[in-house]
Order: C-alpha cells, then structure tokens, then sequence
C-alpha cells in the first residue's frame, strides 16, 4: 500500500494527465462526431505535429508551444484537405469500416515519413519551464502537465463555444444530427464537414505541441497512443465531447493512482480494462450517450 | 364544378370556368428515376397556383416522394422541366432552390433532436442576414404555431411525434417559402394529430403559401386539399378539384381505400395504401429518418 503522500503525488500527476490525454482525444470525438469517421491516424498527427515543433525549435529557436500559431492554421488547412479529397469520396454506407482502413494506411504513410525524414530515434525537448514543478501542499504538479492541463481546459472550452454559439457550429450540430435535413436549410454540409474535419486535426496540432515537451517521442510512438486515445472517448460515449473529457480525467487518475500502488504494467491495462467494460455494460458510453446531453 | 381530368395534363388550384391565377410552381412532362434503374416518372406534370394545396396520391410506389426530390432539387430529372414564378429552374441544386423560396418537409421525422425548438426553428432561417427579419418570422411561426412557442425551449427530440411534425413546417415557413412541399407529414401520427396537422396546413394555405402535398392519407389529405392529382405508374392518372375527386365512388374504390362515411366518423387513416402495420400513436417515441445515436455508419 503506497503512502498517503505518494497517493497524492499520484492522483494530483493523474488529474494532469488526464488533462492532457483529453486534449488529445479531443479531435477524435469531433471526426466520430460530425462524422463518423474512425480516425485512427489522429495519435500519428499528433507526433507528426511533434515532429515539427521539434524541428521548429531547433531550427528557429521558437519556443514549442509558440510553434502553434504555425502548426494549428496548418493542420486545420491539413484537415480540410483530407476530409474533401479522401474521406468524402467513401460512400456513407461503408464510411465506419472503410474510414479506418484509410487513417490506418495515413498513419503508416505518416509514420514511414517520419522515419524516413528523422530517423527512428527518440527525439525530445528540454524547455526550463519543463523540468520543473509547482509545489502545493507538498505535492509536486509538473510545469508541462499543468501546461497540458491549462491548453486542454481551453480547447475543450473553445469547442464548445463553437459548436454551442457561433453559426458554423449550428450548422455542425445540424449536420451531425440530421444531415438531409440540414441541407434542406441551406447548410453547405459538405463544407461545413470539411471544416469540422479541420477543427478535429488543428487540436492534433496544440496536443502535438504538448506531447514534445512531456515525453521523448519517435515515428512509432503513436501506436501507444491510439489504443488509449480511443478508450477514452468510448468510455465517454462516441462523439460527445464533454463526455471524452470526463472520461480522459477519470481514466488518466486512475491509471496514476494504479502506477504508484501496483504498477506500469497493471496501470497501461486500466484503458482496456474499462473499454472492455463499457463495451460489455453500457456500449454508448457512459458520459455522452443520452442524446440531449450531447454538445 | 368541373369534372375530374384523366391524363397527364396540367392541374390548376381552381375550377375552368373561373380566372386562372398565375401559377406559382410547375413541374412539366417530367422523367426521373434512380441511377440506371427504370424510370419512376414518366412524363408528369403537375401545377400549383399560390395560396393552394394540390394533393398528389396513389398507390406505393407511384412516385409520389420523387415528384418531390425533383421538385426541391435533391434528383435531377432526365426530361422536363420545374419552373418557379414562370422562371426555368430544373437542374438546380437544393440550396439554390431554398434560397428561391422551395422548402422541402421530408417525410418521417426531421428536427435536429437534440437542439431546442428555438434553434431548429432559428435553422430555418439559415440562409437569411437581416436578424430583425429573422426576428419576425419567429414572431409570426410562434403566432401561426402555436405549440412551437410553447415548446419554446423544449428539446426537439422529445417532443411528441405531431409536435415535431409542427417545428419542421415552422422551420420551412422561416424562409418565408413560394411554395412548401410535404411528404407524408401525417406518417405516425394519431387520427386527431392528424387533424390538427391539416389544420396548419390549411392555415399555411391561407397565409398565401402553395403546398404541394404527397400523402398516403389520400381521403383526409383530400378533403384538405383544393387539388388532387391521382398517380399512377409515375403518371398523372386523374386530376381536379379535390372534392371531385371524392365524390367519385369509382376513383374512391381504386384509390382512395374505405368509403367516405367510415372514415368520416372513425377518423381512422383511410389511405390509398398497401396494408401495412398500425401507425404508432403520438405519444409514441417516433423515429427520426436519421439516426443520430452513434449507431449511424
């Protein structure tokens, strides 16, 4: 039985990276969401927009959040892309299935390029602001964690801004919810499609950024990711957002809690573990499966 | 009162022997099908002047829905022609069409479930700019609807069946439509909701709408409509004044189901319809077109 103290130490490093974790899977629940589409390329993004952060420091000196400001615009652009020139050419039928035998083949396309280009080596890096910890109450919350945990808050806060306020995110619910009827009103949904897809992607990009300052990273690094990733956001219930977010903070706890009482191992099961679970006992997920509660 | 007309000939809102107002909306000599399978219309033409509803009924599979699809611009017809206020419009796509003032109510449930009356009413009006407007046309779908403001803030999603059918017809009139075009509004629903339905129809009507109104309701949608045009075999079969069209116990018997005293007093789904299984009562859970509960591919 781990100490009081270390208990705290894990619970308070759970909550964090819960906050990370959720950010990013944040992406994941709009693709499923507007659209259906089983992402399983999205973890690849994110190190892909690892990769460039890294080579954005390194070469310019930016600092790596900074990098933002150019890797969110691109891979929301990425996004749009993607979903206009591949996704939309999958007919509806088959879109589940089929969308996750395309962002397969792009995770592997993204992780031969990365390797090709950078080596399969790890790569990190190292920012002051990094290495080091707040203490309250003689608990250490690490810098990038709270860091992590501050740009999720805000992108989840972001989201649902967009999709409960503006007009474009009308027009998403819309489309998510009946997209017949949605054209009928005169939403472009093809677009509107395009730019949820591009929002999903732009989110890889700040996770992307995140991920390089908390972790040594290589090409295949995001195979670790996916299954946990999508863990998440069926416990939270496929394609709510605010359910993945729940479920990101309570998997990411327990996993830590699990880490510093039993140990790496037990604590990498607790996301299948409780997939399997949901899948058996409430296959909607737990947080975002009534349909009013969604958004 | 003019005698019912056989054939594929075009149908106005009003008897021949008074002045024929402009028409509003025309679909001319039009074919259509689905991919390379056979055509559904053959050559159907039909009229609706403003302030009118011209029923189209038949039996299954007559095309009555894809007169619709064409006519809102989701199937492009391979002859023929739709024309809008006298001007050519075949071949639009739907939203040009909407924004020239054709809303299509398709058939079975389509509100956005999980957003408020409010918003789905709001959609409506998507594509107009000027807020104030939109601000009158809430005013007035509420006045005209009245269960749409009293759910007000309600979510669509749990709204009865009829109550739902009452916001889709108040997000169509958000654009302040020429003509509105309905599939099978009275699908699932009770004989009273039904009723009530009609009546907002017939209201719309009288706020100078035209309908164009596909049901399989066929007595009860006639006894609504002012025209009726019977299909069959993607034809106009038999068209005229709706009542005419009731009158005529031969037409009655091949297409319009049980006799008109029967319905009349039970109010029961007469329906020129396949037998098919009860319709679910209102207050039943109906069933959105779209299912948004994840289980969608």
């Amino acid at each position: 039985m781990p100490s009081l103290s270390l208990l705290a130490q894990g619970l308070a490093l759970g909550v964090l990276t819960g906050g990370v974790y959720a950010l990013l899977a944040s992406g994941l629940t709009l693709y499923f969401g507007v659209m259906r589409v089983v992402m399983v390329a999205h973890p690849a993004f994110l190190f892909l927009a690892a990769y460039i952060t890294y080579f954005l420091h390194a070469v310019t000196g930016m600092d790596p959040l900074l990098t933002a400001v150019i890797t969110v615009p691109l891979f929301f652009l990425l996004g749009v892309g993607i979903q206009r020139v591949l996704v939309a050419r999958i007919p509806q039928e088959s879109l589940a299935m089929m969308s996750v035998l395309l962002t397969f083949s792009l995770a592997l396309l993204i992780e031969g390029g990365l390797g090709y280009v950078a080596t399969g080596s790890y790569r990190s890096i190292t920012v002051d602001y990094a290495t080091t910890s707040l203490h309250l109450f003689g608990v250490a919350f690490p810098y990038d964690r709270l860091i992590g945990f501050g740009l999720a808050a805000a992108t989840f806060i972001a989201i649902f801004a967009v999709l409960r306020l503006t007009r474009l995110g009308k027009a998403l619910r819309a489309t998510i919810q009946h997209p017949d009827a949605a054209r009928l009103v005169g939403i472009d949904t093809a677009k509107v499609t395009g730019i949820g897809f591009g929002i999903g992607l732009a989110t890889a990009a700040l996770g992307g950024a995140v991920l390089s300052i908390i972790d040594p990273f290589f090409p295949a690094a995001h195979w670790d990711y996916i299954g946990k990733l999508m863990a998440i956001i069926v416990v939270g219930g496929l394609g709510s957002v605010r359910g993945a977010a729940i479920a990101a903070l309570i998997l990411g706890t327990i996993e830590a809690v699990v880490q510093v009482s039993g140990g790496a191992t037990e604590a990498g099961l607790m996301f299948y573990a409780f997939l399997f679970a949901t899948l058996l006992l409430r296959p909607q997920g737990f947080f975002g499966g009534r349909l009013a509660e969604r958004f | 009162m003019s005698e019912p007309r056989t054939g594929t000939g075009a149908t106005s809102a009003r008897a021949d022997n008074e002045q024929v107002p402009d028409p509003v909306f025309e679909i001319r000599d039009i074919e259509a099908g689905y991919g390379r399978a056979a055509l559904v219309l053959r050559g159907l033409s039909v009229t609706v002047t403003a302030g009118s509803v011209v029923c189209l009924v038949g039996p299954n599979g007559a095309g009555k829905s894809t007169v619709l699809k064409v006519a809102s611009g989701l199937l492009a017809p391979r002859s023929g022609s739709v024309l809008l206020k006298g001007a050519d419009v075949t071949g639009l796509g739907t939203r040009a069409l909407l924004a020239k003032g054709i809303a299509h109510v398709l058939q079975g449930h389509s509100v956005f479930r999980e957003m408020t009356v409010e918003e789905n009413v709001r959609l409506g009006a998507y594509t107009v700019g000027d807020a104030e407007l939109v601000e009158q046309r809430c005013a007035r779908v509420r006045e005209v609807f009245p269960v749409v403001g009293e759910r007000w803030d309600a979510t669509a999603g749990l709204l009865s069946g009829g109550q739902q059918k009452q916001v889709e017809l108040a997000r169509a009139m958000m654009l302040d439509p020429a003509v509105v075009l309905l599939d099978e509004p009275s699908m699932g629903l009770d004989p009273k909701t039904t009723t009530a339905l009609f009546d907002q129809i017939a209201r719309m009507r009288e706020l100078g709408t035209a309908v164009l109104l596909v049901e399989q309701n066929a007595r009860r949608a006639l006894e609504m409509a002012d025209v009726g045009c019977v299909l069959d075999l993607g034809r106009v079969h038999i068209s005229g004044p709706a009542a005419d069209l009731l009158a005529d116990p031969a037409l009655g018997r091949l297409y319009l189901g049980a006799a008109p005293n029967a319905s009349a007093a039970s109010g029961a789904p007469d329906a020129a319809t396949a037998p098919g299984p009860r319709p679910p009562a209102d207050d039943e859970p109906p069933t959105n077109t779209a299912p948004d509960d994840g289980s969608r591919p």
